[in-house]
């Protein structure tokens, strides 16, 4: 993963669920539900994916008590490229919706 | 413990996928994986079973150990065995692959990489080294040259190969991305 400019549906994801402080596992958790398990993200994806956005800053250990189940929550950067994104992905569904709205 | 057997490895940086579904056929006539022994496996005999296995590398600081295996356990892949900042896990068959996004399947081969880097520019230097013993005239010391010049050679070979599989590895996950939709 190089540079998460453009946030991966995986990242996307897992910054959308950590706008709450979450464990790892919570994360899993919620995006398996939200999805009706459409969406499954991978414990080594995971794992590496929270390795990365602590190294960016866009997340922070937030309770370290239970060495099991570190939590995590966004920072106020991770906030702001999370919200980028959300714009980014807005044109594209934007795009989308008015042209299959506009065909008719 | 029970009977146990051992099983070579194919060599992780050329076929690590095979070596997974080996083991996996093995647990099918009922011969588990252990723990790993040199350049192989230890398998012990138990009752068959329906399983795969899945390998990752990660170096493991102090305190971060229980929460990936927490990870992993939680997701259905019990922690088999480790050797050094390799693991392997396993699950019942049809449990979601523990990488589902293949940029972070990219990072996992760079991370096997790495090691392989600092060795082969260790060779490098053990070889340069070689050639100036090599390049002094005199008697034993130009013959302990030569001696190094064969071993260095010897290694590198192996070496590099590892990382040519390991790039190709790294190129075929990349560009699968790119072509999935």
């Amino acid at each position: 993963m190089k540079s998460l400019e453009q946030l991966t549906d995986s990242v996307f994801y897992i910054m959308a669920a950590l706008t709450e402080p979450r464990h790892g596992y919570a994360v899993m958790n919620l995006v398996e539900e939200t999805t009706n398990g459409d969406f499954v993200i991978g414990p080594a994806s995971l794992y590496t994916i929270i390795k990365k956005l602590l190294a960016e800053h866009l997340i922070v250990l937030h309770d370290e008590s239970d060495s099991r189940r570190k939590v995590y929550v966004l920072t106020d950067k991770g906030r702001e490229v999370l919200t980028e994104d959300i714009k980014r992905r807005k044109v594209m569904i934007q795009l989308a919706e008015k042209g299959l709205k506009g065909g008719a | 413990m029970g009977k146990t057997k051992y099983m070579p490895s194919n060599g992780l940086a050329f076929s690590e996928q095979k070596d997974m579904e080996k083991l996996a056929k093995k647990a099918k006539q009922g011969w588990m994986l252990k723990k790993f022994a040199f350049m192989g496996y230890r398998l012990e005999k138990s009752e068959p079973a329906d399983i795969q296995y899945s390998i990752d590398y990660r170096s493991l600081e102090k305190g971060e150990k229980e929460e990936y295996f927490e990870l992993f356990q939680m997701a259905g892949w019990s922690h088999v065995c480790s050797n050094y900042d390799i693991h392997i896990f396993k699950a019942e068959t049809g449990t979601q692959p523990i990488y589902s996004d293949p940029d972070s399947t990219v990072d996992k081969v760079s991370r096997l990489a790495k090691p392989i880097y600092s060795i082969a520019g260790f060779l490098v230097l053990f070889f340069i080294f070689s050639l100036f013993l090599k390049s002094v005239s005199i008697g034993i010391i130009s013959q302990i040259g030569q001696c190094f010049h064969f071993i260095s050679i010897v290694l590198l070979v192996p070496t590099i190969m590892m990382l040519i599989s390991i790039h190709f590895t790294k190129w075929k996950v990349a560009s699968s991305r790119k072509s999935s939709i």
